[in-house]
């Protein structure tokens, strides 16, 4: 039970980071398109 | 935002249902989660690839370079899908069957496929003119994916495989648990939302990087 929890742990910290750099990386765009 | 914040909710929701709330395949045991993530993977690389197709033959007919940098897009992404397909495949294998490659059909296919999309990224780093590019590319693109099917399809129910069977079963029918079936079509669907927003990502970067480019060349 604990392996199965540090698992899903991992998996929705690495979606998390995942989805931070995709938003973060449309920011930038967004700027840039204005510029 | 909120289309993204909810999709990021959508896939943890999900994948937090993988784990306590779908049942485990007595076969595979705990390794059944690997599914919700290997498939759609696999899914997307072919996704991705046939609509760099798709886009390569418009370009060729259009000659416009929005469509190349859909179909480079889709390329790069489908290949990113693709190492993750062959990874999470490589440690399931090594889980189901004692080894991290077995030269499976399947697997076989991928490493053909990486091989063949490797070379696509090759051909366009290779080439500065963005005409020329776009349009040696498109051709490679669109001949590449003549051998995606047969690869992805036809390759593994030609030969015998240690994968079990397709998804979708030779009788036409899917044997699944409701409920994994469930949380796996809906992973299935955010997997290829996060694929059309990446996309769309990379399709303004080569759009700006093209503007950045223009602005150079005008004023020099």
């Amino acid at each position: 039970m604990i392996g199965n929890a540090v698992v899903l742990g991992v998996a929705l910290l690495v979606w998390g980071l995942v989805f931070f750099y995709l938003v973060r990386l449309e920011r930038r765009i967004k700027e840039l398109e204005r510029k | 935002m909120i289309g993204r914040a909810l999709l990021f909710a959508w896939i943890a929701g999900w994948t937090i249902a993988a784990f306590a709330w779908a049942p485990l395949v007595p076969v595979l045991g705990e390794t059944t989660r690997v599914l919700y993530f290997h498939i759609p993977a696999a899914w997307i690389t072919v996704l991705a690839l046939g609509w760099s197709m798709v886009h390569s033959l418009l370009y060729l007919r259009r000659r416009r370079l929005e469509h190349d940098d859909h179909a480079a897009g889709a390329a790069e992404i489908g290949i990113l899908f693709c190492i993750a397909a062959t990874a999470s495949g490589s440690l399931w294998a090594k889980a189901m069957w004692g080894s991290y490659w077995n030269w499976d059909p399947r697997e076989t296919s991928i490493f053909f496929l990486l091989l063949i999309y490797a070379a696509y990224l090759a051909v366009r780093s290779a080439i500065d003119q963005d005409e020329r590019r776009a349009r040696l590319s498109a051709i490679y693109s669109a001949a590449a994916f003549v051998a995606v099917p047969f690869l992805m399809f036809v390759v593994p129910r030609i030969y015998f495989s240690l994968h079990p069977d397709p998804i979708i079963n030779p009788r036409g029918k899917i044997d699944m648990d409701p409920r994994i079936r469930v949380v796996f079509f809906a992973l299935l669907i955010g997997f290829t939302a996060l694929f059309f927003w990446m996309l769309s990502l990379r399709v303004r970067v080569a759009r700006l990087e093209r503007r950045g480019l223009a602005a150079q060349g005008g004023a020099s």
